[in-house]
């Protein structure tokens, strides 16, 4: 019970504070190697290397995946880092069509 | 995305053998002269290429000490924008967020290239020793710079054709010759990165 008046409560102060979660897109683009995108979802997000996989793959087949999810502070913070090393990122709210 | 299969210790351009991990994190190459000219060159490129813009006139000097500029429109020059990026879809939250961080932007990707830049000339040999950091400045250099030849290569999507048929005087099949490369390259340092890391 304890668990779930938690997340309760997380949860209604995300919807009185107006900060809905936002997400960090990762977009594809033809230069970058796919060891490399799967080497800096690691790096920055301390990803397991199956979960960098899974993730780098998405972004190759379907040309987006969304790589991380909190405040847009934090996203801010994400996409930043993702640019510095060169990967094509964007944020957006969680509930905008991507 | 990429690939750098094109690309082998086989070809004749290559001398070094790449990147070779050395111990628990440490990363050594050894490189010949010209790859070494080759590379403090596009080094200083990108540097040049990354130093604050001069087509907006003065900032505040105030707003600059911390980091703030006054321009918020993407810039023009297609190596630059895909290097400097939006971070919105939104143009007016993408010019808000682009005046609070390209300029701290900037300064990283310049500090990649200038730490390459660093270890190269402190070695007249062309012995490269990295730790963790140092490899991590390396892939996002190395990767900025192969970012910018791309633009001007106009990769695309596994389409090297118009690349391949490159008549053999025309100057682009050298700078898909050391694209190719540095895509070898960095794949090298990457494999003895994720070497360590146990899954």
């Amino acid at each position: 019970m304890v668990k779930v008046a938690d997340a309760l409560e997380e949860e209604l102060r995300a919807i009185f504070s107006g900060d809905s979660p936002w997400v960090t897109i990762v977009w594809d683009d033809p230069v970058n190697l796919q060891s490399y995108v799967t080497y800096v979802f690691m790096e920055l997000f301390g990803y397991s290397k199956p979960k960098a996989t899974e993730l780098m793959l998405q972004v190759h087949n379907e040309g987006k995946a969304i790589v991380s999810t909190g405040s847009r502070e934090e996203m801010e913070h994400d996409v930043a880092r993702l640019h510095e090393y060169g990967l094509w990122a964007t944020l957006q709210r969680g509930d905008q069509a991507i | 995305m990429g690939d750098s299969a094109a690309w082998g210790s086989g070809n004749l351009m290559t001398a070094t053998d790449g990147f070779k991990r050395h111990g628990k994190d440490t990363y050594v190459a050894q490189f010949s002269d010209s790859e070494r000219e080759v590379l403090l060159n596009l080094c200083e490129q990108i540097i040049e290429l990354l130093a604050e813009r001069t087509d907006h006139g003065h900032d505040d000097p105030l707003a600059a000490m911390v980091g703030i500029t006054s321009h918020d429109s993407p810039p023009e020059d297609e190596v630059l924008h895909r290097l400097l990026p939006n971070a919105y879809a939104d143009d007016v939250d993408a010019a808000e967020f682009r005046r609070y961080t390209e300029s701290t932007l900037r300064g990283k990707k310049q500090a990649h290239a200038i730490s390459i830049r660093m270890g190269l000339k402190s070695s007249p040999e062309g012995d490269i020793e990295l730790d963790h950091d140092g490899a991590n400045a390396w892939l996002g250099g190395l990767n900025d710079i192969r970012l910018a030849l791309g633009v001007r290569l106009k990769i695309e999507n596994n389409n090297y054709e118009h690349l391949e048929l490159l008549a053999p005087d025309d100057p682009l099949r050298g700078v898909y010759a050391v694209y190719s490369w540095l895509g070898w390259l960095q794949e090298t340092l990457l494999d003895a990165l994720m070497d360590e890391i146990v899954e």
